[in-house]
């Protein structure tokens, strides 16, 4: 092994670094940005699930749980009425709620309390903070009563009601509807970029821009045929999370079906708008640290948008993939069907982001090469 | 297939500038109908610029094209051109046949794929995979997908770069007889060889139409015998004795 030699190959790598601009920029940017996004996800945002707390006790143990609750660590918790708890989780606000009924003091003087606890039941890791952290409230504000008025503790037994899924529901339910729209969403917009850039690296670009064809009937017909190719792919992802993974599903199968073919739709998209703005198929690779994985992180796949700050949240609202997302779990989660609102706007919100990246790549499609 | 209008192409003052560098400075240029126009002149001379001008990929700054009667741009008159590039462009993971048969398609034309395949003599690769080919065929099914939909006007930009010179007299006996049929072609070459078989000749040097002629009359005006001096006495170079 001649070290000359071994030195010649590093140093070509490195003088081409340094002619690419923008994959040395990457190289550096990327793990920042990526880094920074996960700070704000995770230590910026109001980490804690939102519960409420309705005490319609008039004795000291129902003031008591309410007092600990809103000293929780590991919830947001805020004391509200019945029907606004009921209200704020069905639209999404609270992750769960408790009711502290009016015999709770005396019930617990007999010997055996029993709080009702609602969870909204699609995340199962939410719900779970939601009956822990009551049950450590309950025990902890019982526990000193009785230990103050000479008596045992009351036993503990909460109801927990599930708005949605129940108990069985588990992290993969939580996270395969989102998983079925990202893994069509990524694989389409790597597989439509690369091809429609060796369109150009090829040189046929120029011979179709040459012949009588339309700048919009290559877009479209691009993406028809990605479309052909997603439509398959996506059926075969839905029988396989529904099918094989029995991945939990309470809503209509071609709803789901519907919305990832717009998401799919928006990835070919996406990915001939972002050909243009990149001269090799290693460029084009690029594209998934700064396109994708901010897409994953702040599309609400890993951690739900509610969670981020304010500031954040302003940039997954604009994001194709956090609608998808929130619609398919709608779905899959919930049940929902068309006649909610908040899944039109998911895929009206979808439907329009393919209208914008088809009329962005078509215009920066550009007939005149030079 | 024939039209009234007397000329396949009229460029007139033509100017392209890429930024401070002027490709193209005022050029003027006729082809006929059914003739072959060869384009003379060194790497960088603004010969491809010019056949870049004459299917709408290069808008020129000042001055008008006008192809097969229509003024530039115009997208429909480009089902009645054919374009082959410099470099092959083809998709490599089709067959010659899959290539052909898109090429037809996308300019609204019925394929000629045997006719064009006997005439690049690559009847027996059309099930190829264009990948597996060797660059002399590639450029061979380049050629074949420019005529495929039967061009009125074939523009070539140095078609026979790596063809052998036996194929070379074979594809120009095809140009031939495509001009008897009242085809017009534009080639560009610094082939002399090639540039003999042109029914004129012009001249392009630094963007400018220097000389135009027949291969004969260009050397006459040269008072020079072989065409090649001819050419760089024309283009102003300096002859070696």
């Amino acid at each position: 092994m001649s070290g000359r030699r071994v030195l010649a190959i590093t140093r070509r790598l490195l003088d081409q670094f340094r002619h690419d601009r923008r994959t040395l920029a990457l190289l550096f940017v990327a793990p920042l940005l990526i880094l920074t996004l996960f700070y704000f996800l995770l230590r910026g945002g109001g980490g804690r699930p939102a519960m409420g707390v309705v005490n319609e006790d008039q004795g000291p143990l129902g003031a008591a749980v309410t007092q600990q609750l809103l000293a929780s660590g590991s919830v947001h918790a805020t004391e509200m009425d019945a029907s606004t708890a009921a209200a704020r989780l069905r639209d999404g606000g609270l992750a769960g709620y408790v009711v502290l009924p009016a015999a709770f003091s005396a019930s617990a003087t007999q010997g055996a309390i029993r709080p009702e606890i609602h969870v909204e039941g699609t995340q199962p890791d939410q719900s779970g903070a939601v009956v822990q952290a009551t049950g450590l409230a309950v025990s902890a504000a019982a526990g000193s009563l009785a230990a103050a008025a000479g008596v045992r503790a009351p036993t503990f037994s909460p109801g927990v009601t599930y708005l949605y899924g129940g108990p069985s529901l588990d992290t993969l339910d939580y996270f395969g509807g989102a998983f079925v729209g990202l893994v069509v969403f990524f694989l389409v917009f790597v597989v439509t970029c690369v091809s429609f850039l060796r369109e150009r690296s090829q040189g046929t670009l120029e011979r179709l821009m040459a012949s009588p064809l339309r700048r919009s009937e290559i877009v479209v017909g691009y993406m028809l045929a990605f479309t052909i190719l997603a439509l398959l792919q996506g059926l075969e992802v839905l029988v396989f999370s529904l099918g094989v993974l029995r991945v939990h599903n309470a809503g209509n199968v071609l709803l789901i079906f519907g919305i990832v073919t717009l998401l799919a739709l928006a990835a070919v998209n996406l990915g001939i708008l972002l050909s243009t703005f990149a001269r090799t198929e290693f460029q084009a690779v690029q594209f998934i640290p700064i396109v994708i994985v901010p897409q994953v992180l702040l599309g609400g796949v890993i951690l739900p948008v509610s969670s981020e700050p304010g500031w954040l949240q302003a940039i997954s609202n604009v994001l194709p993939l956090t609608y998808a997302v929130d619609g398919l779990r709608d779905v899959m989660l919930k049940g929902a069907d068309l006649g909610w609102a908040s899944v039109r706007l998911d895929a009206a919100v979808v439907a329009a982001f393919c209208v914008v990246a088809l009329a962005g790549a078509t215009a920066t499609l550009r007939r005149q090469v030079a | 297939m024939p039209t009234d209008e007397a000329f396949a192409v009229e460029v007139d003052g033509v100017v392209k500038r890429f930024g401070r560098q002027v490709a193209l400075d005022g050029v003027d240029l006729r082809v006929r109908r059914g003739e072959v126009y060869g384009l003379l002149g060194p790497n960088g001379a603004g010969k491809t610029t010019l056949i870049r001008c004459l299917v709408g990929l290069v808008r020129p700054d000042a001055g008008t094209v006008t192809v097969l009667g229509r003024r530039l741009p115009d997208l429909g008159v480009l089902s009645r051109v054919g374009y082959m590039t410099q470099a092959a462009a083809l998709y490599p993971d089709l067959s010659v046949a899959e290539n052909l048969r898109f090429f037809a398609a996308i300019s609204g034309a019925p394929g000629h794929l045997d006719e064009v395949l006997r005439l690049v003599d690559l009847e027996e690769r059309r099930g190829s995979i264009v990948s597996t080919l060797s660059g002399g065929m590639r450029t061979r099914v380049s050629l074949a997908c420019a005529l495929v939909h039967r061009p009125e006007l074939l523009l070539l930009d140095e078609p026979t770069v790596g063809v052998d010179p036996q194929l070379r007299a074979q594809l120009w006996d095809g140009f031939r007889a495509m001009t008897a049929d009242g085809t017009s072609i534009v080639v560009s070459s610094h082939v002399m060889d090639e540039a003999e078989r042109c029914d004129r000749l012009g001249l392009i040097r630094f963007g400018r139409l220097l000389a135009e002629g027949t291969a004969d009359e260009l050397r006459r005006r040269a008072g020079s015998d072989r065409l090649e001096d001819a050419f760089l006495r024309l283009s102003g170079a300096e002859v070696p004795a």
